[in-house]
């Protein structure tokens, strides 16, 4: 059984994990001297249309390999476990170095690991491993709970992986300082700069309950919100209860914590993920993969009996 | 009721568990099974009290958090016991969780405290109690894995059905909880703070914790792989899974930046 595939395949030794892990460090030597020479990856770039162009290619790039997977060892490679393995376990590792330093923003080097190359390529690469394994076994499918399982696990991490990292440049996050009574538009963005909201918020009433000791129970603010097509809503945000509108999902971030339940002002957050679906879509078909997991134990167990 | 009684609950689920253990030894499988049932329902009783006081479920604190995984070991350990049938597996899991109920008698990290706005999510029980069930399987698996090392690495343990290897399922299992752990708090930070995920301290270790035992499920799934390496990348993978839960207290990179880190 295992020697079947050997057979088949006339190669003079088969490639195994020190190969896989040949294919990993390479990529973190291309990674470290594009770090050395052009400076880190700068991911503003990737905003749409980019990063659109980018995911279309890189699937194309998969088809591709895919298909020249029969000429090509490396690429016939790609999708295997020798592969598989040492794309995790450098992702493991280099991952334990971000969660070990102090990760700033405007870091340099693995204090922004982020946009750190090494980093970015393994994660690459993990994508191209699972892109081409789902593509390669999607060419074949056979309903069974178990390629089910399969399917649905690395095609969710794919999906998350790929539109969660391009997706990213395309989401805006806005912060809102509003007073009672006050109309505001600006908002400041994620470089602190201050720029025009696409909604006018006007806070109506803030809302704060306390606990006996004085503790936050609850803190709200009622707003009426007007998009410039002339819409107007009324709302309540609560922590844990953004409002939707046009879009945009509104938060309720911060208020005067000195003032605390007499607090006049109310920091809301606007946030804008038009990827948000997308990644979605991945963390779904994830979930749905993990509950076959467990399908896949009932189903032994019937057999059995 | 409140942590007061936490002694004498607990202290009366450990002698429960102790006898299953000893039943279990013996060999009277009936025996074993029904009285560490009681034990658990017993301990159970007492986080029902402590939910039903505080108007919360006591997941809020690492004291609290510890109740649980207390809680899920015998679980898991008695499933695994029905399942498998080791006769070990009840001491072990009775072991550590004493361990467990130790640390929160002589080490109190332990508030009655308020839940904060951003806890009231009806995410926040599933993510944490999913979470603990994987670390209480995937604990057992680190038990299951030691044990086999000091037996030498022979697959004794396995099941006669040859196609299941028992700690390749309990990992199976366990990666499935902490995936499901994982994604809803994705799902709950995208209501809480506007986004699915932001490497916080806490998420970081997770990805890395969640990464580790996938290196391990495709390194076993290899034709030809070293069954010692295996076991030994187990332990270090739970050692992982201890950074996240609470080594990141402790890790000066990631004090303060962590929307995770139980605060007293």
């Amino acid at each position: 059984m295992k020697d079947e595939t050997r057979d088949k395949t006339i190669e003079r030794k088969p490639w195994n994990l020190l190969e896989g892990f040949a294919i990993g460090a390479v990529l973190i030597g291309i990674g470290l001297i594009l770090q050395w020479t052009i400076g880190p990856v700068v991911w503003s770039v990737f905003s749409w249309p980019v990063n659109g162009i980018t995911l279309a290619l890189f699937l194309l790039a998969i088809g591709l390999m895919t298909v020249l997977a029969k000429q090509c060892r490396l690429f016939r490679f790609l999708s295997t476990q020798q592969v598989a393995i040492p794309t995790l376990v450098y992702a493991v590792v280099l991952t334990i170095v971000m969660g070990l330093t102090q990760q700033k923003s405007d870091g340099r080097g693995i204090e922004n690991m982020l946009s750190y190359w090494p980093f970015v390529l393994i994660y690459a690469l993990m994508a191209i491993v699972l892109g081409m394994v789902c593509l390669r076994r999607l060419l074949h499918f056979r309903f069974s709970i178990a390629n089910l399982q399969f399917m649905a696990f690395h095609l969710g991490l794919f999906i998350v992986l790929l539109t969660a990292t391009l997706g990213n440049a395309d989401m805006q996050r806005l912060k809102l300082i509003t007073f009672v009574g006050q109309i505001e538009w600006r908002g400041v963005n994620e470089e602190n700069r201050v720029v025009e909201t696409p909604l006018a918020i006007e806070l109506k009433r803030f809302i704060m309950e306390t606990y006996d000791n004085g503790q936050p129970k609850r803190y709200a603010s009622e707003i009426v919100v007007r998009t410039k097509s002339g819409n107007v809503k009324h709302a309540i945000v609560d922590v844990n209860k953004p409002v939707r509108i046009n879009g945009w999902k509104i938060y309720q971030y911060g208020y005067d914590t000195q003032k605390g339940a007499q607090s006049q002002m109310s920091i809301l957050e606007l946030v804008r993920d038009p990827w948000l679906p997308a990644v979605y879509t991945g963390i779904y078909l994830m979930l749905f993969g993990a509950l076959l997991m467990f399908m896949r134990k009932g189903r032994k167990e019937e057999k059995r009996r | 009721m409140n942590w007061d009684f936490f002694v004498y609950f607990a202290a009366f689920a450990l002698i429960h568990w102790a006898f299953g253990a000893w039943a279990a030894w013996k060999g009277k499988r009936r025996a074993a099974i029904g009285i560490t049932v009681i034990g658990l329902l017993i301990f159970f009783s007492f986080i029902l009290a402590m939910w039903i006081t505080m108007n919360h479920p006591p997941l809020r604190t690492i004291g609290e958090t510890r109740l649980w995984y207390s809680l899920f070991l015998p679980l898991v350990g008695l499933i695994i016991y029905t399942r498998w049938k080791y006769r070990w597996i009840l001491s072990f899991s009775t072991l550590m969780a004493t361990v467990f109920i130790c640390i929160n008698i002589f080490k109190p990290e332990i508030h009655t405290q308020a839940l904060m706005p951003a806890l009231q999510s009806p995410w926040f029980v599933p993510h944490v109690i999913v979470y603990m069930f994987a670390y209480a399987l995937l604990g057992a698996a680190t038990l299951v894995a030691a044990w086999m090392l000091i037996k030498g690495g022979k697959s004794e343990m396995r099941d006669e059905r040859a196609d299941e290897n028992p700690l390749e399922s309990l990992i199976n299992i366990g990666l499935a909880f902490m995936t499901f752990g994982m994604l809803f708090g994705a799902l709950w930070a995208k209501e809480a703070w506007g986004h699915y995920w932001s490497w916080d301290p806490k998420e970081t270790w997770a990805a890395i914790t969640w990464m580790s035992y996938l290196v391990y499920l495709h390194y076993i799934r290899l034709p030809r792989h070293n069954t010692k390496i295996a076991l030994w990348g187990l332990i270090l993978c739970f050692l992982l899974l201890q950074m996240c839960w609470w080594g990141i207290n402790y890790l000066p990179s990631a004090i303060g930046s962590s929307v995770h880190t139980y605060t007293n």
